[in-house]
């Protein structure tokens, strides 16, 4: 018994030295982030969940990146370096994130972290960038504490937030004659708040407003028939949906039997009427659905819009530009922006040079707001249509609403965050 | 006899001077997977005190670990008390929340055991989903601020190995202990060890606390390492990773799950930087594994170690 005990010690130690001293002898060489700064390109470190099920999500994103690399390193790069990115799954799971975001740090040596689409996992990615002093640059997530009371000095985000989008929303309900409304989101982070920031702004702009009921299913869920028949029992006049992804696909088939969509008028956040969507769904897309997009390719109808569709569709072959696209592609514009304006890619400095930056996109001037890092990114919306010209729906009315007026004060941030 | 008795000193001390001496020779990425490693090995120890030496697969033991980790973070977080507060504190509520869980548990045999630890473990996670208030929901608590002598990964790193080492050595005198023996048999033949006259459900009551307490301690150290927790941390799959870990490294050998933890993590943080289809490889290399190496990695050196010395003798 003794002896087996021995040699499985011996070889397990020797196992270890033997692993401590090839990692270690390997790893020397790696490129020091500052010595040869000018031949080297400049790195940036992707994280999306290229598995699971948020991939479909993510795809045109990193699409989105690729394309506005192709496009920058084609003109001759920034500083004259190439921009290079180092892709990780972050499987939409903040611990992997956690880990991936340090790998990047710390053995690819990447100069900024972009990307991630979970809100959570933002959060994380977030904390490393705290804690490495690397700047983070958040594409998708939408949870407003990322820029808010959880924000800092590392952390930026091109993305609306869940403030913005439930108060937008809520605006635009201010001149309908409707006061009997329903809500339906998943019961997390996200569907908490975003309903939150409606009921409130709501409430606000049009008093005699009323909550006649609100759903809560699980993230993830497939059964919708039960909250279905509640929303028709409690008769509102309007539903507010943020239920997305495969859920709102299941969501309309079930709810088509029981006449759902004609007696009820229903208003949407979430992107189910974005084109990643509108594709799957086909005509089966109800009418009249006010809903938001990051983009739209159909609108607006200038020239930078149809140059940034043109240059997708001819880097990825793809048939439509899907709305997330621009995301990945403002963000790395983003960067290389602030990088050029900085003249250097020192994290400090590119910081400095980021903080009140105005980027022209292809739907119009963007600003990161200098205080909190948040843009004054707003979304397209629009009520949705079928025509002849497309076997999916698409958006009409179309509209871009940016943050600001919607978003919270300098003052009221301060005040979240305990500064003064 | 003198021979033999000195080889287990060397080993011990190659492993301790390797262990030791990691973070004077490697790079700050990898003392940071390193920490990570001896932080699930410790994990999937005290889930083997379960599985391999009791005989009991639980399927909720990440709740334990999500417990600890939670503990620390909203202690830290949320009522600011001082880290060396809260680290030993994590280990005392886990061990409650498992005396509580554990006493319906240990009731159950085979797979109504392992189904009850399911729907146990999914409950914590529930607990820690649904009540943001506390727990911040499914954004986790990020922003836990280690004490200065955990922020250089470092520090961070003897920290978690002087722990990390004292939680096996003890697991080592529990297994080793006339209690641990019993545990033994209880898995062996739990109705004949009844029969004896042993009051099998207390010790299986015993060990489900005592594991779920080393599960706190490694969630405890995992909170300040990653500087947030996650609801993830609750959930089946985490506790499904660490059945793996045990099987892959083999669970009837005291280290073999901390073996299991250290490919897994290795694997799993390799094959994801170089490819994105890293699942399909991790896949096809765990069922090499698991096919060609049933009794586990630790199992199938054992069996080298025994041919040799067997050969040895006939020379």
């Amino acid at each position: 018994m003794k002896r087996k005990v021995l040699s499985r010690v011996w070889v397990l130690g020797l196992g270890v030295l033997v692993l401590a001293v090839s990692l270690t002898s390997g790893d020397r060489g790696l490129t020091p982030r500052a010595a040869d700064a000018t031949s080297h390109p400049i790195r940036i470190g992707l994280l999306y969940g290229i598995t699971g099920f948020a991939a479909i999500y993510n795809k045109p994103a990193i699409h989105g990146h690729e394309v506005a690399l192709a496009e920058i390193n084609e003109a001759g790069g920034v500083l004259g370096r190439k921009l290079q990115y180092a892709l990780r799954d972050d499987k939409t799971n903040p611990e992997v994130a956690v880990r991936m975001a340090n790998e990047l740090v710390l053995r690819e040596k990447v100069d900024f972290l972009m990307g991630t689409l979970a809100s959570h996992v933002s959060l994380a990615v977030s904390e490393v960038a705290r804690k490495n002093k690397i700047l983070y640059l958040a594409t998708i997530p939408k949870t407003e504490a990322l820029t808010s009371e959880k924000g800092h000095r590392y952390v930026f985000r091109v993305a609306s937030n869940t403030l913005i989008e439930g108060r937008q929303l809520a605006e635009l309900e201010k001149t309908t004659p409707a006061t009997r409304y329903y809500t339906i989101a998943n019961d997390y982070e996200y569907g908490r708040k975003v309903v939150e920031a409606f009921v409130d702004h709501v409430k606000k702009v049009k008093p005699r407003a009323q909550i006649v009921g609100q759903g809560w299913p699980k993230l993830g869920e497939t059964e919708w028939t039960p909250f279905i028949t509640a929303i028709l029992a409690a008769k509102p006049e309007v539903v507010l949906n943020f239920v997305y992804g495969d859920m709102f696909i299941a969501f309309v088939k079930q709810a088509k039997p029981y006449g759902y969509f004609e007696k009820v008028r229903v208003i949407s956040g979430a992107e189910v009427v974005s084109t990643e969507m509108a594709v799957p769904l086909g005509k089966d897309m109800p009418e009249g659905i006010l809903g938001n997009a990051y983009d739209v390719f159909y609108w607006p109808d200038t020239a930078e819009h149809r140059k940034f569709v043109k240059a997708y569709l001819d880097k990825t072959g793809e048939a439509f530009v899907p709305g997330w696209a621009i995301q990945g592609y403002i963000g790395t514009y983003f960067l290389a922006e602030a990088i050029k304006k900085a003249g250097t890619t020192d994290t400090e400095k590119v910081i400095a040079a980021m903080e009140g930056l105005t980027l022209k996109t292809p739907i119009g001037p963007v600003t990161m707001r200098a205080y909190d890092h948040q843009a004054n990114r707003g979304q397209v919306y629009g009520l949705t249509t079928h025509s002849a010209d497309y076997p999916f729906a698409i958006l009409k009315d179309v509209k871009y609403l940016n943050a600001e007026g919607f978003w919270r004060s300098v003052e009221e941030i301060k005040a979240l965050r305990g500064e003064k | 006899m003198r021979g033999t008795s000195l080889r287990p000193l060397w080993g011990w001390g190659l492993l301790a001077l390797g262990l030791g001496g990691f973070p004077l020779l490697a790079s700050e990425f990898y003392i940071r997977l390193a920490t990570e490693i001896l932080i699930m090995a410790l994990f999937a120890m005290s889930f083997n005190l379960l599985l391999g030496y009791g005989g009991m697969l639980s399927f909720g033991h990440a709740g334990f670990y999500a417990v600890g980790a939670y503990t620390v973070a909203i202690l830290m977080k949320k009522t600011s008390v001082p880290f060396f507060l809260a680290f030993p504190a994590a280990p005392a509520v886990t061990a409650l929340v498992a005396a509580v869980t554990g006493y319906f548990c240990v009731r159950l045999r085979g797979f109504y055991f392992s189904i009850l630890t399911l729907a146990f473990g999914q409950l914590i996670w529930g607990v820690i989903f649904k009540w943001s208030a506390l727990t911040e929901g499914d954004d986790g608590i990020v922003g836990i601020r280690a004490p200065t002598f955990l922020t250089s990964s470092g520090g961070s790193y003897y920290f978690t190995l002087v722990l990390t080492a004292a939680c096996i050595g003890l697991l080592w005198m529990i297994i080793e202990s006339p209690f641990g023996r019993t545990l033994l048999a209880i898995r062996e033949n739990t109705d004949r060890t009844q029969f004896i006259g042993v009051d099998v459900n207390r010790l299986r009551l015993l060990a489900f606390v005592l594991s779920a307490t080393f599960a706190g301690v490694a969630g405890a150290l995992f909170a300040p390492f990653n500087g947030s927790v996650f609801p993830t941390f609750a959930l089946w799959t985490k506790s499904g990773e660490v059945v793996m870990m045990s099987i892959l490294g083999g669970m009837h050998t005291f280290l073999g799950p901390a073996v299991g933890a250290a490919i897994m993590l290795s694997l799993d943080q390799m094959i994801s930087v170089y490819t994105e289809y890293w699942p399909f490889v991790l896949g096809v290399i765990l069922l090499v594994l698991v096919l060609f190496f049933p009794a586990g990695i630790t199992g199938f050196v054992r069996v080298l170690a025994r041919r040799e010395s067997a050969g040895t003798r006939l020379a």
